[in-house]
């Protein structure tokens, strides 16, 4: 037995074990090297036959190329076995996938919940209120005195000559009135119903979301600054907007807000009728008479008030140009929200 | 409204203003301009064109091939219109023209292999009117290539005005004009009166005598002998047709023009026609059938005013004349009513009548009581100037109820309150007095004013202010963009609902939003429905009484359409008739529910999966874990059929200690068949309002458990009659407190076990919170529960 005939076999092995490249060939060089009949193996055997001195020396010589070889062995395989990928041929893994049923909420409810939640970031309370109001709450309270003409801007469904189906969330702002005293900082959204022409623009029945805020100092200016914040949270920055006058028995000054269309940018399209602008809510500030009915002082008191239909925000929001397909209920409109 | 712009500048000078500031500004104060054109836009390249030519179409016998002059060159134009003639001036609308109706560019083309350079319009092309009979065939005297706008004057531009209920001053050219000359800061130019009157007395000639003096404050007339109808001339035709009006005779026209140029209804009353040359004001003592002079006959109801001559009732006041004294043809004298009636009398009737005209409808939103005498006399002016005749001397002008004035305070500081942004003085004085607004007194730092009659919604200072922040303009007021807010109570009534759909979606729920309206026996299946009064249709006459009977016939349509497998939740409220008559909240009753149905397949036909159809179980399972979702364990009841309805074959119901407040089960197949439904349909519905109460209560974190849990398992043959709650609770009680849940994991009926038996296995599961079990002490309990499931149920345990 030679030292140099144990380095040469130790080279070797480095020179295959670095060849080695799949399990096959790693597997040879084991055979090769480390099997009982492996060229290490034997090695051992020939020990035998070295003279008693020089014993104590080959056999550390040996025992260490074995750890060395045994090692590096080693590491080639996990080398080779982390980079294999595993037998594909007992699975097909291109089987689409096990379905699991995912349920949604209605594009009206959902759209109600972020007007909701911003109103909220905004210090507002939540109301709900009836649908089945009467007279009084809906029209009488809110500053609709019988036979004027302003009733005819809500068609109504009536029940009886008391009652009806409420046409705004409006009458829950005199209902919150009646049982607390300012600051009054809330929000009202519900169901309301108009006697009108089913067609693709209007539906006897839909959702709004009315506002009120009454303090010691509520003004015009701060409306139209947390109608902008609201207008900006919900559309996203970037638009015009404008307050024009308007009319509203339960508000004076009243206003509607138009911010730019969205869809055309404000170049006018069939959408905004040609104007580039979209009405998105009417709002003004509480109207004195309002205050009478439900006891407030109105020389202390003032307020603003708000109000907006949410179908038509879904509509404009999502490209819907039917209203009745929200009602509708179709599962295939269902599961695309 | 319509309102033409060319008639407005009659009454300010706009000069210098374009159309488009004037659109923009009338709509920022308050004006809402929805829609308007500009005729020289909407005509601009059409011309008048002299046909030179016509001949046959080689390839078609109803066309033909015409030359037309248009001023410069002749063109080939091919022509459809049967009565087009040679040397006829005719609208022509040349190559790169855009024909109004349809919005389409005229371009060359050949019709039937003939080149047509153009197209020789009919009436409704140009939208004059909808014509198509033929082409239109336009004066002899027109030169060809004159623009059509010029030679038609059709080179006004027309707005439609959205007037809201507040704005009866707004409903006439003067109003629009007033606000104009406020907004633009010009001067109003009202005409001045300019006539001559005979030496007859109006006295003498006729009488007018009040007897409904509440709801006929002022009545002023005005008489003009000798006239002669015929038809108008052109300026004041033109007016008209501008505005939508259909010319009819001159009087008449007047009375029309009147109306749309002041706001002032009037009415023509043919003298002679009239019995003791009288006019009586007064109510009717009874129900009267009555011919209007648009020749229908009507019933007026009792306590409606109308005006009477001598004798009968000639008109509905304030809403329509009657065809028994209407001008005709051979009219030769005439009464001109000019009127101020009480607005809530006038819309009274006119709901009633379902009668609504251009008078009624500014008579009930408020004219100005100061203006009826002008009104009058601006009519016989006119109707003497066009009809000849001669306007009798004086006026009538019964007015036994003055209308006054009203004065009130402006405060600047108030102002500044309510808009947070102050107008200067001197610009509110300015507003007020362009307004008509009239300035009593100047205070400092308030302003007295006394408002014009014409502005009866002006009443109160905040009226005032919103006049001064819609001229000054709204946009000049700040939207600020700190507000301080009052720190309060917190609430959101709709926290539960938020929750509860969060808890469905994840459960696979789609949700659905349906219509309470629907139609009687629907509603009558669940309760006592409420009926509209007025309904739309009959589909929608009642409220729904549940969830379920809105939601039924949403699922048979979208089973219709192919969508069988179904998952749906639906929150709202429903509405139930305690009594007969709705006279207060007591007599019905409202309230929120919540509904879950489910339908078709769990699981459809899957590579992994065999299809499985919705069944109870389901159903239950779905309401448990819905249940527990929030924070309600332990509410479901099994005792099925405990309550009885016809809604299900067979039901659960969900308690909480004696409180029933929710009802689950099977559709039954009577209720079914009533929606067009052939497959199984499970329901739960339940009340939101206690499940609010109950759910209420929060819930806190339990210590996660240290120690193994123990299992062990049993199967045993039962009787079939034996239910697997009952022999669930009975090992429940029957073991000790390591005991914690019982589980059944198999259930098996086969006859090869026994005609009447089935096999039902538990799962048990033992441990304790503050210990190992041991061995020994679980299989003590668990020798000793089958000793007991053995005694109690005579069951045969199986296997082992
Ligand atoms: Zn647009």
């Amino acid at each position: 037995m030679q030292r140099s005939e144990i380095e040469r076999i130790k080279s070797d092995f480095d020179q295959e074990i670095e060849k080695a490249s799949t399990s096959g060939e790693l597997e040879q060089v084991r055979i090769k090297f480390l099997s009982r009949n492996g060229i290490v193996t034997k090695l051992f055997d020939e020990l035998k036959s070295v003279p008693g001195e020089d014993k104590p020396v080959f056999g550390k010589l040996l025992n260490n190329l074995r750890t060395e070889v045994t090692e590096s062995f080693n590491n080639k395989k996990l080398i080779i076995e982390s980079n294999q990928l595993p037998d594909s041929s007992s699975i097909d893994l291109t089987l689409p996938g096990k379905g699991i049923k995912i349920g949604s909420r209605h594009i009206l409810t959902q759209t109600l919940f972020e007007i909701k939640s911003i109103f909220k970031g905004l210090g507002f309370s939540v109301y709900d209120g009836p649908e089945l109001e009467s007279d009084y709450y809906n029209f009488e309270a809110l500053n609709f005195p019988p036979d004027h003409p302003a009733r005819d801007m809500q068609d109504t469904f009536f029940v009886s000559d008391k009652f009806l189906l409420r046409t705004h969330t409006t009458p829950v702002q005199i209902r919150i009135m009646e049982k607390e005293q300012p600051p009054i900082r809330a929000i009202m959204p519900g169901r309301v119903y108009r006697n009108e022409a089913i067609s693709s623009r209007s539906y006897c029945m839909f959702h709004q979301v009315d506002g009120i805020y009454v303090d010691t100092d509520v003004s015009f200016a701060e409306l139209k600054g947390t109608l902008v914040s609201f207008a900006e949270q919900f559309y996203g920055e970037g638009f015009k907007y404008r307050f024009r006058p308007s009319f509203f028995p339960f508000t004076e000054p009243s206003a509607e807000m138009d911010i730019t269309c969205y869809i055309c940018k404000g170049k006018g399209c069939r959408v905004c009728k040609h104007s580039g602008w979209l009405e998105i809510l009417g709002c003004g500030m509480v109207d004195p008479n309002v205050f009478k009915y439900v006891n407030y002082d109105a020389e202390k008191y003032t307020g603003y008030a708000f109000g907006m239909g949410i179908e038509r925000i879904a509509m404009l929001k999502y490209g819907i140009d039917d209203i009745r397909i929200f009602f509708e209920n179709d599962l295939r409109f269902l599961k695309q929200f | 409204m319509k309102i033409s712009l060319n008639w407005i500048k009659d009454y300010v000078i706009l000069d210098g203003i374009s159309t488009e500031e004037i659109v923009d500004k009338l709509t920022m104060s308050g004006l809402e301009v929805e829609d308007f054109i500009d005729q020289n836009k909407k005509y601009s390249g059409i011309i008048v064109g002299l046909v030179k030519d016509v001949q046959k179409h080689p390839n078609a016998d109803k066309l033909t091939v015409c030359s037309v002059y248009d001023g410069k060159n002749d063109l080939n134009v091919v022509c459809g219109a049967p009565n087009v003639e040679k040397g006829q001036n005719v609208i022509f609308a040349p190559i790169g023209s855009i024909i109004p109706k349809g919005n389409m560019e005229m371009k060359k083309v050949k019709i039937r292999g003939v080149e047509s350079n153009g197209m020789i319009c009919a009436e409704d092309e140009l939208e004059l009117s909808d014509d198509h009979s033929g082409i239109m065939v336009l004066a002899d005297d027109l030169s060809a290539g004159t623009l059509i706008s010029e030679a038609l004057k059709l080179n006004d531009v027309l707005l439609e005005i959205a007037i809201t209920p507040n704005r009866p001053d707004a409903l006439s050219h003067i109003g629009v004009a007033r606000d104009l000359a406020a907004i633009f800061n010009r001067d109003l130019r009202i005409s001045k009166l300019d006539f001559q009157e005979s030496q007859q007395d109006i006295k003498q000639l006729a009488s007018v005598e009040i007897e409904d003096k509440l709801n006929c404050p002022r009545y002023s007339a005005k008489v003009v002998t000798g006239i002669t109808i015929k038809e108008s001339p052109e300026w004041l035709q033109n007016k008209l047709t501008k505005i939508g009006l259909r010319p009819i005779n001159n009087v008449v026209d007047v009375t029309n023009f009147i109306l749309h140029e002041l706001g002032q209804p009037l009415h023509a009353f043919d003298l002679d026609q009239l019995s003791g040359k009288r006019i009586i004001v007064k109510s009717l003592s009874e129900d009267l059938k009555f011919t209007t002079l648009d020749s229908k006959e009507r019933i007026l109801p009792k306590g409606t005013m109308m005006i009477c001559d001598g004798k009968r009732e000639v008109a509905i006041a304030g809403v329509m004349g009657g065809e028994n004294s209407e001008v005709t043809a051979s009219t030769k004298n005439i009464l001109i009513e000019s009127a101020y009636f009480n607005p809530t009398s006038i819309r009274r009737t006119s709901k009633k009548l379902q009668l609504s005209s251009d008078s009624s409808y500014r008579f009930e939103r408020g004219t100005d009581p100061s203006n009826t005498v002008f009104a009058a006399q601006r009519a016989a002016q006119l109707i003497a100037s066009i009809a000849g005749g001669e306007i009798a001397k004086g006026v009538i002008d019964e007015y036994p109820v003055k209308i006054k004035q009203k004065e009130m305070t402006f405060r600047l500081a108030r102002m500044k309150k309510l808009l947070g942004y102050e107008v200067p003085k001197a610009d509110v004085i300015k507003i007020f007095q362009k307004l008509g607004i009239n300035l009593l007194k100047d205070m400092g730092e308030s302003l007295e004013v006394i408002v014009p009659t014409h502005r009866p919604d002006i009443e109160r200072e905040a009226d005032l202010i919103e006049e001064v922040a819609r001229i000054a303009g709204y946009e000049k007021i700040p939207a600020i963009e700190k507000v301080s807010i009052t720190l309060h109570k917190r609430k959101d009534d709709f926290d539960l609902e938020d929750k509860i759909r969060e808890s469905a979606v994840a459960l696979g729920f789609n949700e659905m939003v349906n219509n309470p309206l629907i139609q009687e026996s629907d509603s009558r299946v669940t309760g006592n429905p409420i009926q509209i009064a007025n309904p739309q249709s009959q589909d929608m006459a009642y409220l729904r009484t549940s969830l379920l009977v809105s939601v039924l016939p949403i699922i048979s349509n979208n089973i219709k359409k192919g969508e069988k497998d179904i998952a749906v939740f639906e929150i709202g409220n429903v509405f139930e008739k305690l009594k007969d008559d709705l006279n207060s909240f007591s007599d019905f009753e409202e309230k929120k529910k919540l509904l879950f149905i489910i339908t078709g397949k769990k699981q459809s036909r899957q590579w992994y999966s065999a299809e499985l159809d919705y069944d109870i179980f389901d159903l239950k399972g779905l309401i448990n874990s819905f249940f527990s979702k929030i924070s309600l364990d332990n509410v479901l009841n099994d005792s099925y059929n405990s309550i009885q309805n016809k809604i299900y074959d067979y039901q659960f119901t969900v308690n909480f200690k004696d409180l029933m407040f929710g009802v689950g089960g099977r559709v039954s197949k009577n209720v079914l068949k009533m929606f067009d439904i052939n497959q199984p349909v499970f329901s739960f519905e339940c009340d939101l309002k206690i499940l609010g109460d109950l759910s209420g209560k929060k819930r806190t974190f339990k210590e996660l458990l240290k120690y193994p849990k123990v299992y062990r398992d049993f199967a045993f043959l039962f009787d079939k009659s034996i239910n697997y709650t009952t022999v669930k609770e009975f090992i429940l009680r029957g073991g000790t407190d390591i005991l914690k849940s019982v589980e059944l994991f198999d259930l098996f009926e086969s006859k090869e076990i026994a005609e009447d038996k089935k096999s039902m296995a538990f799962n048990l599961e033992y441990y304790d919170y503050n210990r190992t079990l041991t061995d020994e002490e679980v299989d003590k309990d668990f020798q000793s529960l089958i000793t007991k499931v053995t005694e109690k149920f005579n069951a045969i345990l199986r296997g082992k």
